[in-house]
């Protein structure tokens, strides 16, 4: 079990927080917790203590590119790994996320295997860095 | 015409009896008759105009929506049936091959709970005991990844509930576009002056940009609908990043 990673997923299809909340498990990550999108997401980033986010980008409410903004001009979350999980697939749309500090893009419908590589690079260069 | 009648005779007389303060006077009220007319005639040409500009801005509207935002929706739609029929067999097939699986274990159970009962020397049940506990080890193993397999299988609801969503959006605006279309034919051409009306038409205008927005997403990209270059999967994805130095 890798219980050093608490997860917070942001997505508002309650289905797809449950994929990836089973495919994260799977993985050996235990902690995961959910939102539904960045409005409800961020005061618990803020109050919690997560240390990697998973978010969606169209949401109702606060939309995912938002919430990525919104952590990063966040003192105490600027520096969370933020994976950006979604079906948004113009190309505009992934340079303006990288753009905002997103640290891996995983164009839906994904794999397991793509989820977990991407979560190892960025845990990986975490590491290094 | 009429209107002209009193100033013209007023002239008239002035002429007659050589009076040129009465002539300038009529002269002047003949002038204020016709400016007034101008003036009338002046309004009745921008009110019309602005009555056909405001047709003008919702056909418009109506004749994109029907051009090419409501083919696309046909082509959402006609993606989100096939998205849930591939997600329907997917599952179908993974449950398939699970079932003679799941079958074959049992009964191998069964024969070696009868076996055990038997007076049958022991040695070969030992045999039989280990070629089940392999063969139970190779088929859960394959009944669990075709477990995640379905599990991710129902990513489908996500994509296709997304582009429902979108297809309700285009509706409403559709509804609305007809809505006022239905009130300037009711209320005539000569109506075109309300500033509710006129209110509302800028709203739905901006509403209609509003939805196409980058910062709140597209939704899923969905084959024969162009929204501009997008990419064609994860390898793209990771190409792109890879181009952006990450």
């Amino acid at each position: 079990m890798q219980q050093n990673l608490n997860i917070l997923v942001v997505d508002d299809f309650s289905t797809m927080r449950r994929i990836i909340k089973n495919l994260l498990h799977d993985l050996g990550y235990a902690s995961v917790s959910e939102a539904d999108d960045g409005n409800t997401a961020l005061p618990l980033l803020k109050s919690g203590n997560f240390n990697f986010l998973i978010t969606d980008w169209n949401m109702p409410g606060m939309p995912g590119l938002e919430l990525l903004k919104q952590v990063r001009a966040d003192a105490r979350l600027g520096s969370m790994p933020v994976l950006m999980l979604t079906a948004e697939a113009k190309r505009d749309q992934i340079v303006e996320a990288v753009q905002a500090g997103v640290n891996g893009y995983v164009i839906k419908p994904f794999t397991a295997a793509t989820l977990k590589e991407k979560i190892d690079k960025i845990m990986a260069s975490r590491a290094a860095a | 015409m009429q209107q002209y009648t009193p100033w013209v005779t007023a002239m008239s007389q002035a002429l007659a009896v050589g009076d040129p303060e009465a002539f300038g006077a009529a002269l002047v009220g003949f002038d204020c008759a016709r400016n007034c007319d101008v003036t009338m005639r002046v309004r009745l040409v921008a009110s019309g105009l602005q009555g056909a500009l405001k047709r003008f801005h919702v056909d418009s509207k109506l004749i994109d929506l029907a051009h090419h935002q409501v083919p696309d929706a046909r082509h959402q739609l006609a993606y989100v049936l096939r998205l849930t029929d591939d997600a329907a067999h997917r599952t179908m097939d993974l449950v398939e091959q699970c079932c003679p699986l799941a079958d074959q274990i049992a009964h191998q159970a069964e024969r070696l709970i009868a076996a055990q009962g038997s007076v049958a020397p022991q040695e070969p049940i030992k045999a039989q005991i280990g070629q089940f506990l392999k063969q139970a080890a190779t088929s859960m193993a394959a009944v669990r990844s075709n477990l995640s397999e379905v599990l991710l299988t129902q990513g489908y609801q996500d994509l296709s509930g997304q582009i429902i969503r979108s297809v309700m959006a285009l509706v409403d605006e559709l509804e609305r576009a007809l809505g006022h279309l239905v009130r300037i034919a009711g209320a005539g051409a000569g109506a075109g002056t309300d500033a509710g009306t006129d209110a509302d038409t800028g709203a739905d205008s901006e509403r209609g940009s509003g939805s196409g927005c980058t910062a709140r997403g597209h939704g899923p990209s969905v084959p024969g609908v162009d929204h501009g270059p997008a990419v064609r999967g994860q390898q793209d994805v990771d190409d792109l990043l890879s181009d952006l130095g990450m």
